[in-house]
């Protein structure tokens, strides 16, 4: 089960209860950005400082090295992530 | 360097530049030096909607409800974004299209236009359902100042553009004198001037609809407008995908992947991309004062939607790796962001009923009694 490290310490479980990690973290209150929740729009990037994550769908959206879309992946590794 | 509607020159398609390469000729799809505008064009194509299949039948009631300075605000902005959507239906044909050489490419930049002729075409739908005299408001776009203000800046690097490749095309780089006037042309100034179109179309896509989107939800918040919030999530479904493709594009420049030229031009027009972002944001935020000017509406008001903006504007810019230029973290309006996911992910159930009244052959008069026992 992977972890999710946020900036402020705080670690969620990634537990498959979640469908992606916009869902996941979503569920723990934090309020991430987001429009399309479907890989095209970018509105959800977050920076990914370590791990590795998968896309459900491959993305359209333009994804910067060090950026995820949390809005279609999962974690594959432990990974730490910060939210804009 | 004349345009030519089917170039003869046998060239390999995947070593052309994105632009001013060879001139296209066969379009062929089989190989893609970038396969995202492939990707592009049929997610495009899968969104494909039509504006009579939206009912706002019921608008008119709610419209002619409306207390004057909510009129105001609403026709306002159906005015700015028909001047926004016709300069989209053309400008990126006749500005990209003599100059592009990549198939996957024009083919995306033919697709991306043709979507905002639909958006057009909407605003006639909306106009003439809302209102017995549609004409009085379409007169009215080339004779409000507010609209012709913001007109000058979308249009201007368009124009910029075009007049450059035109006397490229025509006499080729150097200085030429033509009907007593002299006129200079290099290649190096035309791609300068691609480079800040294509900033100024991703700036126009990215900021310039949303103080109208937001005002859109607004309405819809409240049971009101409803038929035209349908359209305009649509709407904003197609921008945000071209947002994603003027990204890409840049992305693809400023990397100078394809032409070292792009990213020098890219570091050099840094400033200027600055300014054309600041600039938007700003004459925003004077469409908001204009838009309340007699009066707020619930929810929403000037300062909040001016921290939209600027929410709006850093999110944007940093997105191309840009610094953001304003103070503002948070979206002030997050219950917008309901009204722009997309509508083929349900992510809960509340959501099914939104985009059950996407397309308006589905009914939409459901009362609460329809769900029965419907646990949510
Ligand atoms: S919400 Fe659109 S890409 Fe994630
Ligand atoms: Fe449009
Ligand atoms: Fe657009």
């Amino acid at each position: 089960m992977p972890g999710v490290k946020l900036s402020n310490g705080v670690v969620i479980n990634f537990d498959g209860s979640a469908r992606t990690l916009l869902d996941a973290l979503e569920r723990k209150q934090l309020e991430v950005n987001f429009h399309c929740r479907e890989g095209y729009c970018g509105a959800c990037r977050c920076k990914l400082v370590s791990g590795e994550v998968s896309y459900i769908n491959e993305p359209l959206a333009f994804v910067r090295k060090g950026e995820f879309l949390p809005c279609c992946s999962v974690p594959v590794t432990d990974i730490e992530i910060e939210i804009p | 360097m004349a345009y030519t509607t089917f170039n003869r020159q046998i060239n390999d398609q995947m070593k052309e530049p994105m632009f001013f390469g060879n001139p296209v000729n066969v379009s062929r799809y089989d190989q893609q030096k970038y396969g995202i505008f492939e990707k592009l064009i049929e997610k495009q194509l899968s969104f494909f909607w039509r504006p009579e299949e939206v009912d706002v039948s019921k608008d008119r009631i709610d419209y002619q409800n409306l207390p004057d300075h909510e009129k105001h605000i609403f026709i306002s902005n159906l005015k700015y974004q028909t001047l926004l959507d016709s300069v989209q239906g053309r400008s990126p044909n006749v500005a990209f299209l003599p100059i592009v050489s990549l198939p996957e490419l024009e083919t995306w930049i033919e697709t991306w236009a043709f979507s905002e002729t639909i958006h057009s075409r909407s605003y006639t739908h909306i106009v003439r359902n809302i209102s017995a005299e549609p004409h009085k408001v379409f007169d009215d776009i080339m004779l409000n100042e507010k609209i012709l203000e913001r007109a000058e800046d979308v249009t201007r690097y368009y124009d910029d553009l075009i007049d450059g490749i035109n006397l490229y095309q025509r006499c080729g780089e150097g200085t030429h004198s033509i009907n007593g006037e002299t006129h200079s042309i290099s290649l190096y100034e035309l791609k300068r001037r691609l480079y800040l179109c294509v900033m100024s179309v991703n700036v126009l896509e990215a900021i310039r609809f949303y103080v109208s989107f937001a005002c859109s939800f607004a309405f819809a918040e409240r049971e009101l407008m409803e038929g035209n919030a349908k359209i305009i999530r649509l709407i904003a479904r197609d921008e945000a995908l071209h947002l994603t493709g003027t990204q890409h594009m840049l992305n693809i420049m400023a990397a100078g992947d394809d032409d070292a030229d792009m990213a020098k031009i890219a570091k050099e027009c840094e400033e200027e991309a600055y300014a054309i972002f600041r600039k938007a944001a700003e004459q925003e935020k004077d469409w908001a004062e204009y838009l309340f000017k007699d009066g707020s509406m619930i929810g929403l008001n000037k300062d909040i939607l001016c921290q939209y903006v600027e929410y709006i504007t850093n999110s944007r810019m940093q997105a191309i790796g840009m610094k953001a230029i304003f103070s503002t973290t948070q979206n002030p309006i997050p219950w917008i962001n309901t009204w722009l996911v997309s509508d083929n992910v349900q992510v809960a159930p509340q959501e099914a009923e939104i985009s059950s009244y996407l397309v308006g052959q589905i009914d939409n008069e459901v009362d609460g009694g329809d769900f029965g026992d419907f646990d949510l």
